[in-house]
């Protein structure tokens, strides 16, 4: 009998990057992974649209501002998905600047099958 | 790469966020209607107070049209949080005002999807906003109308009994 190690099936595909972290898609899992904060986590589609709406309300104007003497750290917790995340007031930025990109290269590739394969005779 | 957004759901997310805030708008003017439904009725106008009672579950059913056709486009409806209903009136003719105001501020804000949605070529909530516009123009009319009695009729003596029993005659039947 042969060992042989099988690899982890592969079907990610980079939608965006950044230094401090990155987003693949995977096709065959209709999901996204989520590289960041030392951590790959997995979303399908209700729980990333519900990353992006708690990451985005994150008032971080407000954080800024704020002279409490407690860290600034903010937690994440998506209802329903199974990641949690404790970010500090640089991390979520780092965060929203990862979706943001994240969701820009989604709506480009929206584009992309529109004209590419949608409206194409 | 697929396009799993456009798989899952039909709406963009601005157009999913304003027909949720549009399901917000129904539900609060449900709840204003049945307000001023109690003041009418507390204050001895029977007539004003059933047709606010009817008008409060007009709006119902629209807050729920509007959620059934978020879900089947495959959007995440949200159940509203309606606070701040204004239980007091000053006046008779007050409740009225504030409910043309009110169909006023839903009929500005239907036209403000509508304009998003053309801005992004959505013409499927088009073809669904176009039932709320032909209902708003049966909304303003009535409420109108109704706030018109006022003058019509005017206050004095019996005026306020007489505006009362006409309130819920008040039609709408335009064929155009
Ligand atoms: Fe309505
Ligand atoms: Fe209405």
């Amino acid at each position: 009998m042969q060992n042989i190690a099988t690899a982890p099936l592969v079907d990610f595909v980079e939608v965006f990057q950044t230094v401090n972290g990155a987003v693949f898609q995977s096709d065959r899992e209709n999901c996204w992974y989520v590289d960041f904060a030392g951590k790959m986590a997995r979303f399908d589609y209700r729980c990333m649209m519900k990353l992006r709406k708690a990451v985005y309300h994150i008032d971080i104007e407000a954080l800024l501002l704020s002279s409490e003497l407690t860290p600034d750290l903010e937690i994440v917790f998506i209802c329903a998905c199974d990641h949690c995340y404790v970010l500090t007031l640089l991390e979520i930025i780092a965060f929203k600047e990862l979706l943001e990109g994240t969701f820009v290269m989604l709506e480009l590739n929206r584009i992309l099958h529109d004209r590419v394969y949608r409206l194409s005779a | 790469m697929k396009d799993i957004i456009r798989v899952k759901c039909l709406l963009s997310t601005e157009v999913e966020a304003l027909l949720n805030q549009q399901i917000k708008k129904e539900a609060q003017s449900s709840s204003a209607y049945l307000a001023m439904a109690s003041w009418c009725n507390q204050n001895g106008y029977d007539f004003s107070s059933d047709y606010f009672f009817l008008q409060a579950e007009e709006e119902r059913m629209h807050q729920m049209k509007i959620y059934k056709y978020v879900l089947d486009m495959g959007g995440s409806a949200i159940s509203p949080e309606v606070t701040n209903i204004k239980i007091e009136y000053n006046s008779f003719k007050e409740v009225f005002e504030e409910a043309l105001d009110q169909e006023i501020s839903v009929t500005q804000s239907l036209k403000n999807i509508a304009a998003n949605c053309y801005k992004e070529q959505d013409f499927v909530t088009i073809e669904f906003l176009n039932w709320f516009f032909k209902e708003q123009r049966e909304e303003e009319y009535k409420a109108r109308r109704a706030l018109e009695l006022f003058e019509v009729i005017g206050e004095e003596g019996t005026g306020r009994w007489q505006i009362d029993k006409n309130v819920g005659k008040i039609v709408y039947n335009s064929e155009a």
